[in-house]
């Protein structure tokens, strides 16, 4: 139980932040999400699709997303996600926390270069 | 705090959530399908594609539900509705386990609330904790004095404690300023004769200090409480009613406030009414009336060589119950720290006889909870009853846990098939729990139903008639949360090991195992179901014991020879004194009224004495035998007739009779055991002795002698007695008078005509504890009956429970083992070979129990050897009694399954499969 939570609050942190940066560019349904995703990040990450959707849900709990019913581009209905206000912010602050934590890493991973 | 009401909104449009997630799913998954089948794929396996790449999509929307919030709450509705639907489709089963969880949980609350009222509750009173009692520790028993509230005792452990001080004394603690805030006394009245508004009746009556309402912290309920200036010697007589008899005798407290009385005919005014819930300190006795302790100048009456003035400067006659209210800050042991030095000295000054090792030590208690008296004589009965409720439970909870095994086994199937669609078993076992819970707290429900039912019927059970017995147990919140708990606890107890049994394991198994299952699980479960089927027995058999014992007990008391024929005999007592009759017309009066008496229709013979027979105390005086030492022999005073009503009969000589009253020769009958004791070898008629104490030159003379017949309490008769004319008051003031009417059909039958009598000679006069002498004898076994009523009541109990498990568990074992069954018949099998073949199994399951359960019997009785009479705890007769019961109902309890096994048809047991 708590190992699963463990990976899942891991995932969490990252897939927020893929699909918060990712509805930057505007509103998209959990598909074209999941491609995009997939599209962008599958080299590095492994994102379960089946992970998307509750955290798709968590965020628009959370506020930071909004779901509206619009029509697809293929003309069905489908649940079209968009960042909010607050899901800007809290993308800046996401993106500016990870800016400083891979400098703070490539820091001491250079440190220690020059001391080996 | 948005996302909050997000999620509030959510909760209620679940349904529509529900229909937007499937929606969005299936959106992505023809996406998706669409995009394969765009590159070529084909559509079966396009969409399969789809599907697999999306993962478990139930535990997707699980998830996903998670993120809406609420999860908890839903789930826990989810499995309510589920507990609800299995429910109701094993009607049988809920049925019998809330029956026997309502039994259990029932009787363990209704004796548990008698526990919290007995053992735990405080005082009604503001800050009861600061409140302490004072006692005395002496090593030898040296008790001079008297107070109703009996509250001495012997120490467990060693030596004597006494709860009552010498008025001086308690002067002298009145001044314990330093750690007390203030110090109270008070001393039962006994009943009073009360007479209002031209009505005689009786009260029970409380003599207090001045400072006892303000020392409790008591608030009038109206008019005004008793102060320090009500107590002097002189001051205008005032009382307090309390709440209770305020409503019964005066038109409730308003009115009650400034009426006129007379108790004891003498004037009282009422200046206040005591709260309802207040029931003085000692939760023995609850008074009606509270008057100043100085009044007891005024209202007691004794002998005029022992004034009543005389206590309150006496120090060696001790007579007042005292409480004291801690200063804050101090506790208990602090206060008897600081206090018994300072005692002792005082105690040595006043006290110059008694070596200093003798002197009674100052005990300052907690007192909290009032007088301990109802404590000390409850405490141990409540702790076995509250052990036998405690055990019927357990049964009880074993039981459906049985139950529950067996079905745990048929699921195990469907708990596999859950576990392997991606339920966790968490999950799995909190909704096998929530079913368990739920049929507990139903349970637990009826429960409370049946105990207020059950308290009600142990109260009766407890006061056994006693018309003063002013003790209530209720059911409080305290009681409920107790019930509360003990309804999850035994949810989860009963619940816990089938649920883990039923979602351990391998699923791949437990998916290919057979329905009729004989896996491997099912070894270990049946052992299980053994040990809890054997322990069901081993504590039935227990119950069963203790019940047998205690009937025994009752029956071995029940056939004591008392020496005189109690049947049908209707006693009542009169006062006329207290009534303000004076003493020379007394006699007349009460003689007057046993002629009338006896004219009555339906009444065969009246006799009187100062006392029944059996029912009330018993006076011993010092007598001394002409040329012989002193001697404290018990004494009766009786009416003519008496010996003949009471039918013991007169052995030698002459019954008393009406000629012996004042003025004539004054003379005595005593009994055989008294000749025996004192007189052997003499002609013992005409011998004489003294009563020194009242008259040390009044010579009375033995004119008959008596058989034996017990006297005070229920006891063989044995004990030297002598009986003195009561029309003969040189030696003893005529009081009160007992009268003893036979009659010949109910007794109770005649006291409308008696009362009607009474009230027509005097209407001051009333009568009181009217009652049957075998009444009155009941009362002395009451401990006895109750026990014995109850154990057998809770022994019945258990039995049906283990029986109704012994026949649902075996019945199970049946239907489990039909196809075995089928084969050993299709081979030829008989069908009294297989009734045998599955009462075998009974047989060594009981077997074995009693072998655990025959030394727990014997070493658990032990416990109640003290309350046991005329036999052993391991009385063999009711251990047999016990176990032929017990196997006898196994038995009976198994046989028809054992039947049904035999009326298995072969043919269709192989096609079960």
């Amino acid at each position: 139980m708590t190992k699963q939570r463990d990976r899942i609050e891991f995932l969490q942190g990252t897939l927020d932040i893929l699909i918060l940066r990712s509805l930057q560019r505007g509103p998209a349904h959990g598909h074209a999400l999941a491609k995009h995703i997939k599209q962008t990040s599958e080299e590095v990450f492994h994102v379960e699709t089946g992970s998307l959707y509750p955290a798709l849900h968590r965020l628009e709990a959370k506020g930071w997303i909004a779901a509206t019913w619009d029509q697809s581009d293929k003309g069905k209905r489908a649940r079209f996600y968009r960042l909010t206000p607050s899901g800007r912010k809290q993308l800046a602050v996401e993106q500016s926390k990870w800016e400083s934590f891979s400098r703070a890493m490539s820091l001491i991973l250079k440190t220690t270069d020059q001391e080996g | 705090m948005n996302a909050f009401f997000r999620k509030l909104g959510w909760l209620f449009k679940r349904r529509l959530k529900e229909a937007e997630l499937q929606e969005e799913i299936q959106f992505h998954l023809d996406e998706e399908a669409e995009e394969r089948e765009a590159s070529g794929v084909p559509p079966a396996e396009a969409h399969f594609a789809a599907r697999r790449e999306l993962g478990n999509i139930a535990r997707m929307q699980e998830d996903t539900r998670d993120a809406w919030g609420w999860t908890l709450l839903e789930q826990l509705l989810q499995d309510l509705r589920y507990a609800g639907r299995t429910m109701g489709s094993n009607k049988t089963f809920t049925v019998l386990a809330i029956v026997s969880l309502a039994l259990g949980i029932g009787a363990n609350t209704a004796i548990f609330s008698f526990m919290d009222s007995i053992l735990l509750r405080s005082l009604p009173v503001s800050d009861p904790k600061s409140l302490v009692l004072l006692e005395w520790h002496t090593e030898k028993r040296t008790l001079h004095g008297t107070n109703r509230h009996d509250d001495s005792y012997t120490d467990p452990n060693g030596g004597f404690v006494g709860g009552f001080f010498s008025y001086p004394a308690f002067e002298q603690l009145r001044n314990g300023g330093a750690v007390f805030a203030s110090v109270f006394g008070y001393q039962g009245a006994g009943r009073l004769h009360v007479l209002a508004a031209g009505q005689a009746g009786f009260a029970n009556g409380e003599f207090v200090s001045g400072e006892y309402f303000t020392g409790l912290g008591i608030a009038p309920f109206a008019g005004r409480l008793l102060a320090p200036d009500d107590d002097q010697a002189g001051s205008e007589a005032v009382a307090v009613v309390s709440y209770e008899l305020s409503e019964r005798r005066f038109g409730g407290p308003e009115s009650a406030v400034g009426q006129s009385v007379r108790i004891n005919n003498v004037p009282f005014t009422i200046v206040g009414v005591s709260p309802p819930e207040f029931f003085g300190a000692d939760p023995n006795a609850v008074p009606d009336v509270y008057v100043p302790m100085h009044t007891n100048l005024i209202l007691e009456r004794t002998d005029t060589r022992f004034p009543i003035a005389s206590r309150y400067q006496n120090p060696a006659y001790d007579w007042v119950v005292i409480m004291a209210r801690l200063k804050p800050g101090v506790t208990a042991p602090v206060a008897q720290a600081i206090l018994a030095s300072e005692f002792l000295n005082w105690e040595r000054s006043v006290d110059t006889n008694r070596p200093a090792e003798d002197l009674p030590k100052l005990i300052v208690r907690e007192g909290a909870g009032g007088l301990g008296g109802l404590r000390r004589t409850y405490s141990k009965p409540l702790y076995i009853l509250q052990a036998l409720v405690g055990l019927i439970l357990t049964i009880a909870c074993a039981n459906i846990a049985n139950l529950l095994l067996a079905r745990a086994a048929a699921r195990k199937r469907e708990m596999a098939v859950r576990l392997s669609i991606g339920a966790g078993r968490f999950r799995v076992i909190r909704q096998l729990l929530t079913e368990c819970v739920v049929l507990a707290f139903l349970g637990g429900l009826f429960g409370v139903g049946l105990a207020t039912w059950g308290i009600r019927f142990l109260t009766t059970l407890m006061a056994n008639g006693r018309e003063n017995f002013t003790f209530r147990a209720e059911l409080n919140w305290h009681v409920l949360i107790v019930v509360a708990f003990l309804s999850l606890l035994t949810g989860v107890l009963f619940g816990l090991t089938p649920a883990l049994q039923s979602t351990r394991g391998d699923l791949f198994h437990a998916l290919k195992e057979v329905r009729t299952g004989s896996g491997r699980g099912s070894l270990r479960r049946l052992s299980l179901s053994r040990i809890l089927m054997g322990s069901q027995i081993a504590i039935t058999l227990l119950m069963l014991v203790a019940a047998g014992l205690f009937i025994r007990t009752l029956s071995n008391l029940q056939s004591i020879q008392v020496g005189f024929n109690p049947e049908r005999l209707l006693t009542f007592r009169l006062n006329a004194p207290q009534a303000g009759l004076k003493d020379p017309e007394v006699v007349g009066l009460y003689n007057d009224l046993q002629t009338r008496f006896a004219a009555l229709p339906g009444v065969r013979a009246v006799s009187m004495s100062d006392a029944p027979l059996i029912g009330r105390g018993t006076s011993m005086w010092p007598v001394r035998l002409a040329g012989g030492p002193m001697e404290s022999v018990l004494v009766l005073t009786i009416g003519a007739g008496f010996f003949a009503n009471m039918q013991i009969p007169i052995l030698l000589g002459r019954d008393i009779n009406e000629h012996d009253r004042a003025g004539a020769p004054l003379v005595a009958v005593v009994n055989e055991a008294f000749v025996k004791a004192n007189l052997l070898g003499k002609s013992p008629l005409g011998e004489r002795f003294v009563v020194p104490l009242t008259c040390a030159t009044c010579e009375i003379e033995i004119v008959g002698i008596s058989a034996n017949a017990s006297y005070g309490s229920l006891k063989e008769p044995g004990a030297p007695i002598i009986y003195l004319p009561f029309a003969q008051p040189a030696i003893r003031a005529v009081e009160e008078i007992v009268y003893e009417i036979r009659t010949a059909g109910n007794p109770l039958g005649v006291i409308n005509a008696v009362r009607d009598i009474v009230n027509r000679t005097d209407s001051r006069l009333a009568l009181s504890e009217v009652a049957t002498q075998s009444d009155l004898i009941d009362r002395q076994i009451s401990q006895q009956i109750t026990f014995s009523r109850l154990c057998t009541a809770f022994a019945l109990l258990a039995l049906t429970i283990a029986c109704v498990g012994l026949y649902a568990t075996m019945s199970y074992n049946v239907i489990r083992r039909t196809r075995e069954i089928g084969i050993r018949m299709a081979l030829g099998a008989q069908r009294t070979q297989v009734v045998r073949m599955v009462l075998r199994e009974v047989a060594v399951l009981v077997a074995a129990a009693m072998c655990i359960g025959v030394p727990a019997a014997l070493f658990a009785t032990k416990v109640i050897e003290s309350f046991l009479f005329g036999l052993k705890h391991d009385d063999p007769l009711t251990l047999s009694i016990a176990v032929l019961t017990l196997v006898g109902a196994a038995v009976l309890a198994s046989y028809l399954p054992a039947r049904g096994a035999s009326r298995i048809d072969p043919m269709r047991a192989l096609r079960h499969e």
